[in-house]
């Protein structure tokens, strides 16, 4: 094999090339890298001898856009990273910013289901769009539109909570930004309702699609050691075969009242990923369907703390300190005690974690994602190696990369 | 060139990190960047087999100024189940980095995730590490210019000059030319002029 430099990114150059050697760069406009992701590979007739991908092409600096806002504005860009499943990302800041508070133990149940519900529900959100567009990779058209109907359906359901279809900003400080509407419960049973027949649908495409299995089945593989290094999270090392699970491991916002599976397999390919996501969606719907039998039961969905969290509405208008407690929170922002805290939640790519400092002041010092997609995005350097070109797509679309995420 | 619209930077004495209240979220060391390679070593043989994270925080009044915190977690390589996993250990670092000494051993070859959380904070922060296989900018393009997370970087980036208006939109323009209908201030006045008979006010004649 002659060296055949891979080009830096941005600065292409024209590569000599000899023999059955071609550097092929895919992306960063393509439609199956699922974003901006540009991969320069290098291939010796059909098969990849080398894959560098690159990244950046959506860097938005949120980061640093979130230093300097306020505590509970910085959400309104962190909800950005993860686009797929936005209350996550706001789940696992907000889970940071209560503990450096010290007022994780003071969230009422009823605010801690509704967060339990809305993290499991996009989830599933998120799922389908990565089992929709897996399909059209590998030529399944069909898939795509019962799980955009199925994700259709969770995203009216955040609407009607949080009133916007993909960035709600439901979630707040020390709550959610108020209780579920009316006739809500009874469009959620009709979603508990659907959704099984809806699953052995998308099961009877796909699962024993003998196309399908070609094409994922021994694709991808990775080995423990591997997914380990590499520092895979979340359905990908859960198809190798360790369980690890935040909600089972660190459990946050009351996992440990449900009852809920954590699927794996051994074998560690495409398929196998394909199959942890899907026993996955269901297991997301037996948690969502425990907690909808505990939302029956009234009660405040706020911390009761008008330090932390704004006094009602309707209590300015009677109240002077009422008045004053919200002038305060909104001129002002809270103060959070200064200090440094990581923690993670269980995304729906692997482990979101958040890194945040604070220096006593009403805007964070540093807010540090652990980002799961771009280490995952990372592993295509070893795991496309001896593989098809054609199967790249097959893996890039088994690693549900969101870019978003990734370049942040 | 630096923009003059600073950051605003808060004023309290920063060690947050030395302040902070007991959580139970890791065990937490700090170390020196002498010893960082050594540690992590001994750290990955005693089976902490994931880095999660490498992040950067930046302190700028603080000396040292920087933090590089590396996040690791310890799980059994192998087909594990969840009691296997059961709470796995948490360990922090903090590696204090001074300013005039910006530069950290690798560990890419450890944990290969390092790769590009290393090459994510030398492109945030401008801090190096030395035996990385491919250090360059991740998120930034390849000639951007500083360092865009620390804390002295401009937030709206460099002034630029304005953009220059293109000629057909400038108004001075309209007076360029008589239109073909004729009515232009100069015309309307001179109509005015004879139409009260006076002398027409100087200029092209009609």
């Amino acid at each position: 094999m002659s060296a055949v430099d891979v080009p830096r990114p941005r600065e292409l150059e024209i590569v000599e090339q000899s023999g059955n050697q071609m550097v092929v760069s895919m992306g960063p406009q393509h439609p199956s890298t699922h974003g901006v992701l540009q991969v320069i590979t290098e291939i010796e007739g059909e098969v990849i001898s080398r894959a560098s991908p690159e990244i950046g092409y959506l860097h938005t600096g949120i980061e640093k856009s979130a230093e300097n806002l306020f505590w509970t504005q910085a959400s309104t860009v962190i909800e950005r990273m993860d686009y797929l499943s936005p209350l996550t990302n706001a789940l696992c800041y907000y889970l940071a910013v209560e503990k450096l508070l010290g007022i994780g133990d003071r969230i009422p149940p009823r605010a801690q289901q509704i967060r339990v519900l809305m993290s499991e529900l996009h989830r599933i959100a998120s799922h389908c769009v990565w089992l929709g567009t897996h399909g059209i990779d590998v030529g399944a058209i069909s898939v795509f539109f019962y799980c955009f109907d199925l994700r259709e359906n969770i995203l009216d359901l955040t609407e009607q909570a949080g009133g916007a279809r993909m960035h709600p900003n439901y979630l707040r400080l020390g709550g959610v930004n108020g209780d579920l509407p009316e006739g809500y419960l009874a469009r959620l049973d009709a979603l508990i309702e659907k959704f099984p027949g809806r699953m052995a649908e998308l099961r009877r495409l796909l699962q024993k699609n003998p196309i399908f299995q070609d094409r994922t089945i021994d694709v991808g593989i990775l080995t423990i050691e591997d997914a380990l290094g590499w520092g895979a999270t979340g359905p990908i090392l859960r198809a190798c075969g360790v369980a690890y699970d935040v909600r089972k491991a660190f459990p946050y916002s009351g996992f440990e009242q449900y009852e809920f599976d954590v699927p794996t397999r051994t074998e560690g390919d495409a398929y196998a990923r394909f199959l942890v996501r899907l026993d996955e969606m269901d297991q997301s719907m037996r948690i969502i369907s425990q907690v909808r039998k505990r939302l029956d039961e009234p009660g405040p969905v706020m911390i009761d703390d008008t330090k932390i969290a704004p006094p009602p509405k309707e209590t300015i208008a009677v109240s002077m300190e009422a008045l004053i407690h919200h002038f305060k929170i909104v001129s002002e922002g809270v103060r959070v005690p200064p200090g440094d805290v990581y923690v993670s939640v269980e995304g729906p790519r692997g482990e979101l974690g958040y890194y945040v400092v604070s220096n006593g002041d009403n805007k964070p010092w540093r807010i540090r994602t652990r980002p799961p997609s771009m280490y995952h995005t990372q592993m295509l350097k070893t795991m496309t190696i001896g593989e098809l070109i054609a199967d790249m797509v097959v893996i890039i679309g088994s690693l549900d990369p969101v870019f978003g995420e990734v370049d942040r | 060139m630096p923009s003059p619209q600073t950051p605003p930077i808060g004023s309290t004495a920063l060690d947050p990190t030395a302040a902070r209240p007991p959580l139970d979220d890791a065990v937490i060391e700090r170390i020196d960047p002498a010893e960082l390679r050594h540690r992590l070593t001994e750290l990955r043989s005693q089976g902490f087999t994931v880095l999660l994270d490498i992040g950067g925080v930046d302190y700028l009044e603080r000396a040292p100024r920087f933090d590089v915190v590396y996040h690791l977690l310890k799980l059994p390589a192998r087909v594990a189940s969840v009691s296997d996993v059961g709470r796995p250990e948490r360990r922090r670092l903090l590696c204090g980095v001074p300013a005039d000494r910006t530069t950290l051993p690798s560990v890419a070859d450890l944990w290969p995730c390092a790769d590009w959380a290393e090459r994510e904070v030398f492109d945030l922060f401008g801090i190096t590490f030395e035996g990385h296989p491919d250090l360059r900018r991740i998120q930034m393009p390849a000639d951007w210019e500083g360092h865009p997370l620390r804390k002295d970087y401009p937030l709206r980036g460099p002034a630029r000059e304005r953009t220059p208006r293109p000629a057909f939109a400038n108004k001075s323009n309209v007076r360029a030319g008589t239109p073909p209908s004729g009515r232009t201030a100069e015309a309307l006045q001179r109509q005015i002029a004879i139409a009260r008979g006076q002398a027409p006010p100087p200029g092209e004649a009609t």
